[in-house]
């Protein structure tokens, strides 16, 4: 369990002092080459992440259309308990994963907003 | 105190559903733009450019 006084200081994530605008064809490729090496790991755990969510997505579809009290609505019910169970055996630190995705999510996007603000600059200075 | 087995069974379940059912964003694209790009305007005359090079 996570103590909510984390969240009432804002604290600025790392990139955003660590990755400036881009000025120099150089720093895209840098900048380029920094968000390839994480992509992968993003993906993964973006994918991983997808999956569950949109099996108990599915789980609580088939819950909210059954008669609570029904034989079928136990068995679901029995069925999101045991895939709950799985996911925290295969994978019990999903939670930290999940966050690692959403910090990640965001630091990319970031890069990446940095490079298309380089290549609509660029491209405004040709015409 | 030890709640009722049923009950607490259908309160974890509503827990487990709200917590994993949260909304997911669709993944980040990569960043397709190759380096090299060159612009499609020029700054010169047409006339003095030559058309090598354009996409047919």
């Amino acid at each position: 369990v996570h103590s909510t006084e984390l969240s009432s200081t804002t604290v600025m994530p790392d990139y955003i002092s660590k990755y400036t605008a881009v000025a120099s064809l150089d720093q895209r490729q840098t900048y380029k080459d920094e968000f390839n090496a994480e992509y992968d790991e993003y993906r993964v755990l973006h994918a991983r992440v997808e999956n569950i969510t949109r099996r108990f997505t599915q789980l609580d579809a088939q819950c909210r259309r059954l008669q609570p009290g029904t034989k079928e609505y136990q068995e679901v019910h029995e069925e999101v308990l045991q895939e709950y169970k799985k996911m925290r055996q295969h994978s019990p630190n999903y939670q930290e994963e999940k966050q690692r995705c959403e910090y990640l999510h965001n630091k990319l996007a970031y890069i990446k907003r940095l490079i298309a603000d380089f290549d609509q600059r660029r491209a405004q200075s040709w015409s | 105190p030890v709640e009722s087995s049923m009950t607490g069974d259908a309160n974890c379940v509503d827990e487990i559903l709200k917590e994993m059912t949260q909304s997911w964003p669709p993944p980040l694209t990569a960043i397709h733009t190759p380096c090299k790009t060159e612009p499609s305007k020029f700054p010169f005359p047409s006339k003095d450019t030559q058309h090598a090079g354009f996409p047919g």
